[in-house]
């Protein structure tokens, strides 16, 4: 297939596969499409939009599963390594996508592609290769079984080397919806991507970039706009002095301090074994060396290994702030060496490890309340911070035996089966909250009921003012002006994730700097850091339009009885709830959606959306 | 500027010779505390005066103790902080903080007092609530009204933050920000660098008074901070107002020496750190332990000969090693060239790297083949070597973790 001229930045094509038929096609980019919504996120959102079927079952042949780049993946932006893997979750039923980091992203760009679409069912086990021989479909039932880390060393040898990889593990292979999709030793975790690749009996993606490399549009400014990125993540305290030390585990005390931190399934907000999980304490305990994705001069992976105690000798990289939260603080332990075990079962069966703690910890308190037996849980009984019951319960959900498949299916459908917990059942839209108590930081807690994919972290980030008090800081108990901030981050994160790059150089440099690139790479003519913004907003509207098409609305933005009515009974946010409706009405007037939450005509005209998506949403 | 007394005290401060200046902030204990470098403040500021300073910011207590260090004709001029904020404190005691507080401290008349030749004070953009916003402009109002009546020049330290700033109106809201401290009566200004030197250019010329950049952190290397100095410059700032970057070097004198060289020696960054090496020279792994795996290098290589952002076309490559990751380079072993039956490979005169005469290379191969660390690749039949690209090595430009560095052979 000839390389389609002109593009810049992007590689102008994506390749579509049909598993069910066993074919492959070459699709060029929509410029019209790109130009408003770029690659990444953008792209998948379109695409979903406007050919997946409504109501489809995400598990279901009829669900699309997406691999997707950006015009900035590969190139020498920082951090220029992201890929997103977009699809349906079958975990809630929203939009979802799901960044990872590693070496995967820059070889779809080096083999001559923007990213995949893959549709269908392989009636076997399966796995595709892209590579100087092109794309096709090899037989995976030998790998079928394995572990994501097992899986891609037997790929070394079969293939070679120079392929950029992504597997699932056994979870998903067995359709659990808390498997993600992984690639090196990074995840794509969140939302069950993992069993939409199950359930089309996929096992790998293997892609080796052929002497294809990226052209940018403006070369010169290009090498300018990135060098000034890099230069300004040089002289950033967080990107060249905390990250780089203490990894992303940098914030946990800080987090801590301010009641933020989740201590035992969102009871409090303050953990007494917090000093133990510091990042300088994993530092000192337990990381042996640093490690970076492609194109990243952060640094902030880390290498784990456990020296001594019942685990010793167990390595992994990682693990970073959320997991060590959700097999931490979460669940009542303190072990650093338990959570370095807990982290590589997650990483080997291949599954979510927010979720899975974060349901470790709601089986936790049902256990606390006499709610649950232990006969219901395997035989275990799961106190807080019990190391026998964390590892019976992760073993579980990742083999996905008996018991497993009961607890992957989350917190809102075990709550369903133990009436009168639902009021502590930590999840937005289906999915697990993660390390930021909404009682305690009041914008994450809007940010967490707005997302377009559920409970998340990375769909807005006003922690960043509210807790680590970056530029300037904000009041984490005030709700007024939260609605903005939200919004503002939500919109300029969907560009980082549209470009696709990692949302941690963001805490160096600005959206400046990123349109600038942009414009570099793909010559295309935006006017300002607003104009980009504004792409943003447009990224996200079309994801609520995807949900509301879907049956998602107001009544969905939400959050559990537990932040919403129940007072933080000690620490900092000591007293408070989450004023969810006053901060939604906010949120919806700034945002231009009617009451129901839905975007209304005018805004989304404002937005061209209308004429891209060529009828009225 | 309104009167002599501004003008007078405002020209020992920037140079009326070039019209620049080189002033070292050393105020951080105020809100920070004592941090590195300003502990023994008096040690600190007589490196920096033997640096060539020719202003040092003090707060007004610092000033009343170690006033005798400004005493002198060859002494520089005094700033004095005259206001608090908790925007920059320090996180060891305390929460970062959430909402910004902006206190008046000592009055103009007072800082004269103590010796000042300008105070220097806040003026934040970004507040969410419109009254603290309004009592923050009265207040900055009020400093340039008693600056105007016993003629000490202001200087105003304009910075967006606070809830209404997002990574896409930052730097327009520093222009904007400069423009009207310039309209309340500052007569120099103390602001950010936006790291865009036609965007500032823009800044600069709507500000119509002088501008001197501040250091932020402390930056990693010297190049990155005199690199922004020297842009700065370019687009017509007067100079500087580094902070931690000297008071926390190793030796603040000699820092503020590098600064001087920038600002009133016009000297490049490039020239001052790193001058052109003359001769051959070669690439060797200098830290190979910090190697983090991230093969920017190869992606810069790939880039600056012209093949674009790839992997395939890179003079070096990145390998796992047995505790991470290496840097594979060029050693200039010549294995190659003793390999080459056609004569197509020889020696740099200048710099002694490995040239390629295209016209007698047939791509055999034979070069790859007996390069002892495969670093020799084929490229559309024709091998590719390291170039040192004309002396100023991209890859060591690039490299995050200073891995690699080219050395005179």
């Amino acid at each position: 297939m000839g390389l389609p001229r002109d593009w810049k930045g992007f590689m102008g094509r994506l390749l579509s596969a049909d598993l069910s038929e066993g074919s492959f096609a070459g699709q060029e980019l929509d410029l019209k499409v790109v130009r408003l919504l770029l690659g990444g996120k953008g792209l998948g959102a379109y695409l979903l939009y406007s050919r997946l079927k409504p109501g489809v079952d995400p598990l279901s042949p009829g669900n699309m599963l997406l691999f997707l780049t950006g015009p900035l993946t590969g190139t020498i932006a920082p951090g220029s390594n992201r890929f997103c893997v977009v699809t349906k979750s079958p975990h809630t039923g929203t939009f979802l996508d799901a960044h990872c980091g590693g070496a995967f992203g820059p070889s779809i760009k080096y083999a001559g592609y923007d990213g995949t679409v893959i549709q269908g069912r392989a009636e076997e086990p399966c796995m595709l290769v892209v590579d100087g021989g092109g794309p096709r479909l090899m037989p995976a039932g030998d790998l079928w079984g394995m572990t994501t880390m097992a899986c891609q060393a037997k790929l070394d040898r079969l293939l070679g080397p120079g392929y950029g990889k992504v597997v699932i593990g056994p979870a998903g292979e067995r359709l659990s919806t808390i498997a993600g999709i992984f690639s090196g030793t990074r995840a794509a975790g969140r939302g069950g991507s993992g069993a939409v690749m199950g359930s089309k009996n996929l096992k790998a993606v293997c892609i080796k970039g052929s002497s294809r490399a990226i052209e940018v549009a403006d070369p010169a400014e290009m090498r300018k706009a990135c060098w000034t990125a890099h230069r300004m993540i040089r002289m950033n305290e967080t990107t060249v002095r905390s990250m780089p030390v203490e990894g992303t585990c940098n914030i946990l005390e800080t987090v801590n301090e301010a009641g933020a931190l989740p201590t035992r399934n969102f009871q409090a907000g303050r953990f007494e074994g917090a000093e133990a999980l510091s990042g300088s304490r994993w530092r000192e305990e337990m990381w042996v060396r640093d490690a970076a994705c492609f194109g990243c001069s952060i640094g902030c992976s880390k290498i784990s290994l456990v020296r001594e105690g019942r685990f010793k000798g167990e390595s992994t990289e990682g693990p970073d702030y959320e997991t060590v939260w959700a097999f931490g603080p979460q669940c009542g332990n303190s072990d650093k060496s338990l959570i370095v075990h807990l982290e590589k079962l997650c990483d080997d069966y291949g599954i979510d490890t927010i979720s899975a703690g974060n349901i470790v910890g709601f089986v936790m308190e049902m256990y606390e309340r006499g709610m649950i037996r232990p006969e219901e849980i395997g035989g275990t009984k799961p106190s807080w911070g019990s190391p026998e019951a964390m590892v019976r319960m992760v073993e579980a959900m990742g083999s996905m035996d008996e018991l497993g498949s009961r607890l992957s299916r989350g917190v809102r459908r075990l709550s369903e089966e133990h009436p009168g917990s639902s009021g502590f059942a930590m999840h937005a839209k289906g999915l697990e909250l993660p390390a930021y108590a909404p009682r305690a930081s009041k914008g994450m807690a809007l940010a967490y009921a707005t997302s377009d994919r559920g409970g998340c972290h990375l769909r807005g980030y006003p922690a960043m003012q509210e807790l680590l008090g970056m530029r300037g800081g904000a009041d984490p108990l005030e709700t007024k002006g939260k609605a903005q901030l939200v919004i503002d981050s939500q919109d300029e994160i969907a560009v980082v994730d549209s470009c696709d790059i990692c949302l941690f150089g963001t805490f160096g440099f600005t959206l400046r700097e990123v349109y600038r690139m942009v414009n570099a790479a793909t010559g295309y003519d935006f006017e300002s850091a607003a104009d980009l913004k504004m792409l943003g907003e447009r990224i996200f509207n079309l994801t609520r339009l995807f949900n509301a098409r879907e049956g998602f609305h107001r009544k969905d933005d939400t959050l559990p009885r537990r932040c919403l009515e129940e007072p933080m009974p000690s620490g900092p946010a000591k007293g408070h709830v989450v004023e969810l409706d006053s901060m939604l009405n906010e949120y919806y007037s700034i945002r231009g959606w009617d009451e129901n939450g839905s975007p209304t005509k005018p805004r989304i005209r404002r937005l061209g959306l209308d004429a891209m998506l060529g009828e009225a949403p | 500027m309104s009167g002599p007394g501004k003008e007078i005290r405002l020209s020992r401060i920037i140079d009326p010779s070039d019209a620049r200046a080189v002033v070292i902030a050393a105020d951080h204990g105020y809100m920070l505390g004592p941090i590195k470098g300003v502990i023994d403040l008096g040690r600190t500021i007589a490196s920096v005066t033997e640096g060539g300073a020719d202003g040092i910011l003090v707060s007004p207590g610092q000033a009343a103790k170690i006033g005798y260090l400004f005493r002198g004709k060859d002494r520089p001029a005094m700033l004095v902080r005259a206001d608090w904020t908790n925007a920059f404190r320090s996180k060891t005691y305390t929460l970062p903080s959430r909402h910004v507080q902006h206190r008046y401290m000592t009055s103009p008349r007072q800082a004269m007092a103590l010796g000042a030749d300008a105070i220097v004070i806040y003026f934040f953009v970004g507040y969410a609530d419109d009254q603290e916003e309004a009592q923050h402009v009265s207040r900055v109002a009020r400093y340039a009204r008693e600056c105007e009546e016993i003629g000490l020049p202001l200087i105003v330290e304009p910075i967006p933050l606070g809830e209404r700033i997002t990574g896409a109106n930052y730097n327009e809201l520093v222009g904007i920000s400069i423009r009207m401290s310039a309209e309340i009566g500052a007569d120099a200004i103390k602001a950010p660098y936006t790291n865009d030197v036609e965007m500032y250019r823009d800044v600069v010329r709507s500000a119509g008074i002088p501008i001197l950049i501040l250091g932020g952190a402390k930056s990693k290397t010297l190049r990155d901070a005199l690199e922004v100095v020297e842009e700065a410059l370019e687009s017509g700032a007067r100079g500087t107002v580094f902070g931690r970057n000297v008071v926390q070097a190793p030796d603040p004198g000699a820092m503020v020496r590098s600064i001087c060289q920038v600002v009133h020696g016009r000297k490049s960054a490039r020239e001052v750190t790193r001058p052109v090496a003359e001769g051959k020279m070669k690439l060797r792994v200098s830290r190979p332990r910090d190697c983090t795996g991230c093969h920017i290098c190869e992606i810069a290589c790939s880039a600056a000969h012209g093949a674009g952002y790839g992997l395939e076309s890179a003079r070096l490559f990145v390998r796992p090693s047995r505790d991470g990751f290496r840097p594979v380079v060029c050693t200039q072993c010549l294995k190659c060239v003793e390999a080459c039956q056609r004569r197509a490979l020889a020696v740099d005169s200048k710099l002694g790297c490995v040239v390629l005469d295209a016209s007698k290379c047939n791509g055999c191969g034979d070069c790859a083949e007996a390069c002892p660390v495969d670093v020799v690749r084929m490229d559309q039949g024709r091998p590719l070597f390291c170039d040192l690209c004309g002396g100023i090595p991209e890859c060591e430009e690039w490299c995050p973790r200073e891995v690699l560095a080219s050395v005179r052979r």
